[in-house]
C-alpha cells in the first residue's frame, strides 16, 4: 500500500512539474530563446568560433534590446522549428521562415520583414529551361525539406517526380551530377550554388510562381499575441532607423551588384 | 622466387614476419585512397573552371573548413564527450537489462524483455525524435546534451543487455552446479565464477557496440545537438564544399573508431591472460 501511494505521488509530481509552465506568458521570462537552422547563409550561419552569425542573428539581438530581453539562440533543423515553437522548446522564430497558410494554422507570424522568392538551380542537360517545364513527368525536382520549395513543388507541379532532402546539400549534389533536373530553392542560395558548380548547373533567377511572394515573418505561439505585436513594433521602427539596410549592405554585398544588374529583387521590403 | 609467394600467401595467419604484414596493408591501403582519389577526381573535375586543379580545388575547400576548425574541434570534443557518456551509460543499462531479463521476479524479466524488443525494433531516428520532441516535453528534457546521452545509452543498452545476457547464458550449468556444491552463495558464484569469463567473452561484441555507439551519435545531428557531423554541416553550408566536408568527417569518425579497436585488443589480450 505503501509503495502505490509512493508510486501515485511520484507521477503526480512529474505531471505538475511538467505543467507549471504552461500559464507563463513569453513575455514574463527574462531570457527569450530564438531558433534558428544555422545552415543558410547569410541569413543564419556561424562565425569561425561556431558562435551564430548572420543577418537574422543581427536582427535578433536588435529585438532583444528593443524588449529589454536577453536572447538566447537555439540551434533546431529547419522541419523541426514549428513543433519546437509549439511544444515551447524556443519562444520565436527568426530563420528565414516563410509566411504560408499551412504554417499560419499551427504558429503565429509578425508582419514580413524581408521577401524573397523561390528560383530554380537546373542541371546543365536538363531539358528543363523554366518553370513551365516542370509539370512534366520525366522530370525530377529535389526540394528541402519543410521549405516552401517543398510546398509549391508538391503543389503545383505534381505531376513530376518530387526527392525530398533533409539538407541543402544533397540536393544541390543531386542535381549538379545530373541525377535530377532541378532543386527549387531561394534565389541567393541558388545564385551561390551555381557559382560553386559553374560547369555542371545553371541558374534560372526570377521568381517561378506569382503566387508565391515569399514573405518571411518571425513565427510566435499563437496566444501571444502581446509578443507578436512588440514584435511588429520594433520592425517598424528597426526600419526606420537604417539599422536594417546597414545591416543588410553588411551581409550581401558579395550578391548585391549582380542582383542590382540583373534586376533581382531580393530582400527587399 | 618462393620467398616472394611468402609475402601473398601464408598458412599461418599467428605468427607472420612483420614485413608480411607491412607490405600487405600498405597494398590494401593503397588500393582504397587510389579509388577514393579517383570518385574525387571524377567528381570534381566537371566543375573546374579554367586554370583550376584538383589538387588545387581540394587544397582551397579543405582550407575553407580549416578556417572554422574552432568549431568543428569543439564538435569532436562533444562527440567524444557524449559517446564517453553514453558508454557508461549503455553498459550501465545494459548490466541492468540482462540482469532483469534473467531475473526470476516476473515483472522485472517482462520489463527487461519489453526494453530489448521495443528499443531493437524502432529506428534510432525514430528514437531520438519520440524522445526528444514527445517524451522529452513531459519530463522538460530540454538540455540537448542530456538528452542525447540518455537516448543514445537508452539505444546502445538495448543491444549491450543482449551481448552480456548471451555471455552469462553461454557459462554451462555445470560450473554453476559445482560452484553451488562448494557452497558458493549467488552473489559468490557471480562475482568469482560468471563475470569474470562474461568480461572475456563479451569483450569483442562490446568493442563493437562501442564503435557502433560513436558512429550512431552522428544522428543526433538532426535535434540539432552540435557535435562532429553537425559542426561540420554547419561549415560546409557556408562554402559549400559538401565533399571535402563528408571527407573530413570520415577521417574523424575512423581516428575515434581505430582507438576503440586498439583498446579492445590490449584488453582482449590482458584478460586471455588472466584465465
Amino acid at each position: 500500500m505503501k509503495k502505490t501511494i509512493l508510486l501515485i505521488s511520484i507521477i503526480f509530481i512529474i505531471f505538475s512539474c511538467s505543467n507549471n509552465d504552461t500559464n507563463k506568458s513569453t513575455l514574463d521570462k527574462d531570457t527569450l530563446i530564438i531558433g534558428m537552422e544555422l545552415q543558410f547563409p547569410p541569413f543564419e550561419t556561424i562565425d569561425k568560433n561556431g558562435k551564430p552569425y548572420g543577418i537574422s542573428v543581427s536582427i535578433a539581438e536588435s529585438l532583444g534590446e528593443y524588449l529589454g530581453r536577453d536572447i538566447k539562440i537555439e540551434e533546431i533543423a529547419y522541419s523541426g522549428l514549428v513543433p519546437a515553437l509549439t511544444s515551447k522548446k524556443i519562444d520565436m522564430i527568426l530563420s528565414s521562415l516563410s509566411i504560408t497558410p499551412e504554417r499560419e494554422e499551427q504558429i503565429s507570424f509578425s508582419d514580413p520583414y524581408a521577401s524573397a522568392f523561390l528560383s530554380l538551380l537546373i542541371y546543365k542537360d536538363s531539358p528543363v529551361m523554366g518553370p513551365r517545364d516542370l509539370n512534366n513527368e520525366d522530370v525530377i525536382i529535389v526540394v528541402k525539406k519543410g521549405t516552401t520549395g517543398q510546398i509549391l513543388a508538391e503543389k503545383v507541379y505534381d505531376k513530376a517526380k518530387i526527392l525530398v532532402f533533409d539538407k541543402d546539400a544533397e540536393a544541390v549534389l543531386e542535381v549538379s551530377q545530373g541525377k535530377a533536373d532541378v532543386f527549387i530553392y531561394d534565389v541567393y542560395s541558388v545564385y551561390k550554388n551555381s557559382l560553386e558548380y559553374p560547369n555542371t548547373t545553371r541558374a534560372y533567377l526570377q521568381s517561378i510562381s506569382d503566387e508565391d511572394n515569399g514573405d518571411w515573418g518571425i513565427g510566435v505561439r499563437k496566444n501571444d499575441t502581446e509578443l507578436k505585436e512588440q514584435i511588429n513594433m520594433f520592425l517598424v521602427e528597426y526600419a526606420a532607423s537604417g539599422e536594417r539596410d546597414k545591416i543588410i549592405d553588411e551581409h550581401l554585398s558579395e550578391v548585391k551588384d549582380y542582383f542590382d544588374e540583373q534586376g533581382i529583387q531580393f530582400f527587399i521590403k | 622466387m618462393k620467398k616472394f609467394i611468402k609475402i601473398f600467401y601464408s598458412d599461418n595467419n599467428a605468427n607472420k614476419p612483420f614485413y608480411v604484414k607491412a607490405i600487405n596493408s600498405i597494398i590494401v591501403i593503397i588500393i582504397f585512397i587510389l579509388v577514393l582519389s579517383l570518385s574525387y577526381i571524377y567528381t570534381v573535375t566537371p566543375n573546374l573552371v579554367e586554370g583550376e586543379t584538383v589538387i588545387g580545388k581540394l587544397s582551397e575547400n579543405l582550407y575553407k573548413i580549416y578556417e572554422y576548425k574552432n568549431t568543428i574541434i569543439a564538435g569532436f570534443i562533444l562527440t567524444i564527450s557524449i559517446s564517453l557518456a553514453a558508454l557508461f551509460g549503455s553498459v550501465f543499462l545494459g548490466f541492468l537489462g540482462a540482469l532483469s531479463q534473467l531475473s526470476k521476479i516476473q515483472i522485472f524479466h517482462y520489463i527487461g524483455k519489453f526494453y530489448v524488443e521495443i528499443i531493437r525494433g524502432t529506428p534510432l531516428l525514430v528514437q531520438i525524435i519520440t524522445i526528444y520532441y514527445f517524451i522529452g516535453v513531459l519530463f522538460q528534457l530540454n538540455n540537448k546534451f542530456i538528452a542525447g546521452v540518455l537516448i543514445l545509452s537508452i539505444f546502445e543498452g538495448a543491444y549491450i543487455s543482449e551481448i552480456i545476457r548471451a555471455g552469462i547464458q553461454s557459462i554451462s550449468k555445470t560450473q554453476i552446479e559445482t560452484a553451488r556444491s562448494l557452497s558458493f552463495t549467488t552473489r559468490q558464484t557471480y562475482f568469482y565464477i560468471i563475470f569474470p569469463q562474461v568480461i572475456r567473452r563479451t569483450l569483442p561484441p562490446l568493442a563493437g557496440q562501442f564503435v557502433s555507439l560513436i558512429k550512431d551519435s552522428s544522428l543526433l545531428s538532426i535535434i540539432a545537438l552540435s557535435e562532429f557531423t553537425l559542426s561540420v554541416q554547419n561549415t560546409t553550408a557556408i562554402n559549400f564544399n559538401f565533399t571535402e566536408g563528408y571527407i573530413v568527417l570520415g577521417v574523424g569518425y575512423l581516428i575515434l573508431t581505430f582507438f576503440i579497436s586498439l583498446l579492445s585488443k590490449y584488453l582482449e589480450a590482458r584478460f586471455l591472460y588472466e584465465t
